[in-house]
């Protein structure tokens, strides 16, 4: 059993006694409803975790998710829907669903595209290319929407119907036994990523990109294409993550993605991934994405503030990775 | 450096002595240094020469306080020598100067000794008077970046004159320069010397030891092994120590066996026609490996050698003609050679596993499906058998690479390379950092691939090893090859030792001949 294994135990056991305080403190915690609640909460933050775990993995990390998350959810409602006169955008083809879909879905790939060109061919630290990147999607979306506000359901004049309910099965809908479907589309993810990672050559090489850049040169690896998949996969997730949450809430307002900078790297970081790269699972991710979600759930049942429990938050992700180097450092030494 | 008065210099005592008695130093199993004697007096210049891996190295570092001795004395004029007086530290002058590139020279001199607790230093008349005495005060509120070379080890010379030091070590510091800086550089050495200053002189350039130092010890085997001094201090004598007594391991060179009849006198693997570095460290160089052969490039830093090693697997950029298994161009280059740096660090994952290490060139379809999938028992079974193969000690595949000795690290990398089934090996040192068992079964290993009908391309730093390894050598200088000595018709050590150092010194520039 490695070390990496051995934390995630230890994640797993600090999930159970944190549920079991919450329990403790309220048992309206470990109601099935709740819990379905509490796996949807986290979905969004989940997908894109994983996608920045294979980034991060690769030696590198993608500020930019956040501001591309909200991007792409504004880019389908402003190619999509026509818009109220008061709104004044400064295009609106009102394309159909489908396309507008399939655009939107591209500019998730086209930041991630950019961001892997300014690291791996211009040879900028990816810190300074995403962040770069954070604000220029971040001013696209402000620029393209005008800073309005959209909702497919209640849009003036109205959207198709169909189209509408296709846009509504996206993120609203309910899978048999009252699973939302966005726990379906986490739980697709987590297989198709753990699939790329801990089965597939390309995850394989990827720890050793991220553990050893200039031994992969010599090993004649292909570290350059490697990297662009990684910054396009994280970019489609963040987009399509946006997307997902655009269709759940029934709206999307500007600069809505900007929170989840900070849990998407906490939930990577608390799953074991080293941020220097070369180290890291998915089921660790997942597991530092259920300590947020489960903590943030349990605090505001507690009746905890919103503002309170960023405090928590962030101190539990200082608190999880100080742990994790005190317990390197005596095991380096025993 | 100017000579007659010299405010700065005079400042030292006039005499000093630094006294070495049985230091020891251990690494694990591995006994670094097994006693070492010396006694350094202040006016002369000491040359340690040393074989890799014979302690050299290590005492350097513990001399520059960057290791811990286990056992033993260093004494300074009779007393405990302790790097808690700045006057007792040992100032370190590098190849590459490690001191603070984004400072100016004159924020150099003062970091770590600010005259003012509070504001931003400024320099002080004395330190000024340094520069000014090294001749580098006009570079004073340059950034050190910008400044050449040459100035930044004067810099470095003048911050422990500042701190009025008494030790100085020179590890290979005139390796990237000109002769006219080289020249300079020696004489403030001589300066150094003369003005009471111990001054210990380390270069893989025999030529110079013997032009420069007034005596010259080996280290071999952990021990100080001889001293040349006065009549015995010349090239031929040091060059001979430094192979003496060294332990073959395969007997004598002829314990190999021969390039196979089917292959002897046969194609080029390998061939590079007007090959010139981008850079300028080679030019216009031609030569060949035929199938079956070993070919060793020897040359010191700067020559060339271990640049045209690299830039024939397409690590080191160049231009010109290569052909590599009958084919031209340096798509097959790159598809056909396998590389090794001299740095296993280079070349290995510490985040991965003995296993993964072994199998990380191979992929479709060695180690996975054609839909990208990893088989995991096709690649352990591929990893175990390079283990057993190559006789690669480890309690398992699984283990993780670092708890596996160099030497075994070192055959993990040659398997994982041979596994790819290049046309050409291109290595570095193999055998750097590596025990002397192991370097038998690596030379077994390299000569084995060749004579399955394939090139192997070596860069050595030591003729022990072209004497064990190769069948052709290949004596660089100044960016080009000088001489091609063919090593069978050496029978022994001695010998091809003399013929490449006086291969060493017959093209221009060389340091016997600036003298």
């Amino acid at each position: 059993m490695g070390l990496g294994s051995l934390r995630t135990y230890g994640l797993l056991i600090a999930i159970i006694v944190i549920s079991l305080f919450f329990y403790l403190q309220n048992s309206a915690f470990a109601k099935p409803e709740n819990l379905l609640v509490l796996l949807r909460s986290m979905a969004s933050l989940g997908m894109i975790a994983f996608a920045q775990l294979l980034v991060i993995i690769a030696g590198e990390l993608d500020l930019s998710v956040g501001a591309v998350y909200g991007l792409a959810a504004t880019t389908l409602a402003v190619l999509w829907l026509a818009p109220n006169a008061s709104m004044r955008l400064p295009f609106h083809p009102e394309l159909p669903f489908l396309l507008a879909l399939a655009l939107a879905l591209c500019v998730g790939l086209g930041a991630g595209w950019i961001n892997a060109f300014f690291t791996t061919v211009v040879k900028i630290p990816s810190f300074i290319a995403t962040l770069g990147m954070l604000s220029i999607a971040g001013g696209a979306e402000l620029l393209l929407s005008n800073a309005s506000n959209f909702n497919p359901a209640y849009n003036v004049p109205p959207a198709d119907a169909t189209e509408v309910q296709w846009f509504r099965a996206l993120g609203a809908t309910t899978l048999p036994f009252g699973i939302p479907v966005q726990v379906g589309w986490l739980a697709l993810f987590f297989v198709v990523f753990w699939v790329v990672r801990h089965r597939t050559l390309f995850g394989f090489r990827l720890l050793a990109i991220g553990g050893n850049a200039p031994a992969s040169e010599v090993n004649r690896l292909p570290v350059r294409r490697y990297k662009f998949i990684v910054f396009m996969l994280c970019g489609f997730m963040a987009g399509l993550a946006g997307i997902l949450d655009f269709s759940y809430i029934g709206s999307i307002g500007p600069n809505s993605g900007a929170p989840l900078t900070f849990p998407v790297f906490a939930a990577v970081v608390i799953g074991g991934a080293s941020l220097s790269g070369g180290r890291g699972t998915v089921f660790g991710t997942l597991m530092g994405a259920v300590l947020l979600a489960v903590l943030r759930n349990g605090l505001a049942i507690m009746g905890v503030g919103a503002f309170a429990q960023l405090i928590f938050v962030g101190a539990v992700t200082i608190g999880a990775v100080t742990i994790d180097v005190l317990g390197q450092r005596a095991s380096r030494r025993s | 450096m100017s000579a007659g008065t010299s405010p700065v210099l005079e400042q030292a005592p006039p005499t000093v002595t630094m006294e070495l008695r049985a230091i020891q130093k251990s690494f694990g199993e591995t006994q670094a240094l097994r006693g070492v004697d010396l006694v350094i007096r202040s006016g002369e210049i000491l040359g340690v020469a040393g074989p890799n891996g014979a302690g050299k190295s290590t005492l350097l570092r513990i001399l520059a306080g960057e290791e811990t001795r286990d056992s033993g004395d260093i004494l300074v004029d009779g007393q405990a020598w302790s790097t808690g007086d700045p006057r007792d530290r040992v100032a370190v002058v590098h190849q590459e100067p490690q001191l603070w590139p984004a400072l100016t020279v004159a924020q150099n001199m003062v970091v770590g000794r600010e005259p003012t607790r509070f504001g931003f230093p400024s320099l002080p008349d004395a330190d000024r008077a340094t520069l000014d005495e090294l001749d580098i005060g006009r570079y004073a509120d340059r950034i050190l970046d910008t400044c050449p070379l040459a100035v930044r080890q004067r810099v470095e010379i003048a911050r422990a004159l500042a701190r009025n030091g008494r030790f100085f070590l020179f590890d290979e510091p005139n390796s990237a320069l000109t002769d006219e800086e080289s020249d300079r550089l020696f004489s403030s050495m001589h300066e150094l010397a003369a003005r009471g200053r111990v001054v210990i002189l380390v270069t893989h350039r025999l030529a110079e030891m013997v032009a420069h130092c007034d005596r010259v010890v080996v280290v071999r085997d952990g021990r100080v092994a001889a001293e040349l001094e006065g009549a015995t201090l010349t090239e031929p004598a040091i060059a001979r120590e430094l192979v003496l007594g060294y332990q073959t391991v395969s007997g004598d060179g002829t314990g190999r066996p021969p390039i196979p009849v089917a292959l002897a006198g046969g194609a080029a693997v390998l061939a590079v026609n007007g090959w010139t570095a981008t850079t300028g460290e080679f030019r216009d160089v031609s030569m060949s490996i035929r199938r079956g052969e070993v070919l060793a490039i020897v040359g010191v830093e700067g020559s060339g050698a271990r640049e045209l090693t690299a830039s024939t697997a397409g690590y080191v950029a160049a231009s010109g003609r290569i052909m590599v298994d009958a084919v031209e161009g340096r798509e097959a280059m790159l598809r056909r050679t396998a590389y090794l740096p001299a740095d296993r660090r280079g070349m290995l994952f510490a985040n991965l596993t003995v296993g993964d290490n072994l199998v990380m060139r191979l992929g479709i379809p060695e180690i996975a499906d054609p839909t990208g999938l990893v088989r995991p028992a096709r690649a352990r079974r591929v990893a175990t058998g390079l283990v057993d193969r190559f006789r690669v000690r480890t309690q398992s595949v699984r283990a993780p690479l670092t708890s596996l000795s160099g030497g075994n690290q070192q055959k993990i990398a040659i398997a994982a390379a041979i596994a790819k089934r290049p046309a050409v090996l291109v290595l570095e040192e193999p055998t750097r950092g590596v025990d002397i068992g192991s370097k038998a079964e690596i030379y077994r290993i390299l000569v084995d691939f060749a004579r399955e009908g394939n090139g192997v391309l070596v860069f050595c730093t030591e003729v022990p090893e072209v004497h064990e390894l190769a069948d052709r050598v290949l004596v660089f200088e100044d960016g080009h090859p000088v001489r091609t000595l063919d090593v069978a018709g050496f029978p022994d050590l001695t010998s091809l030792s003399d013929a490449v150092a006086a291969a060493d010194h017959t093209g221009v520039g060389s340091p016997t001949a600036a003298t």
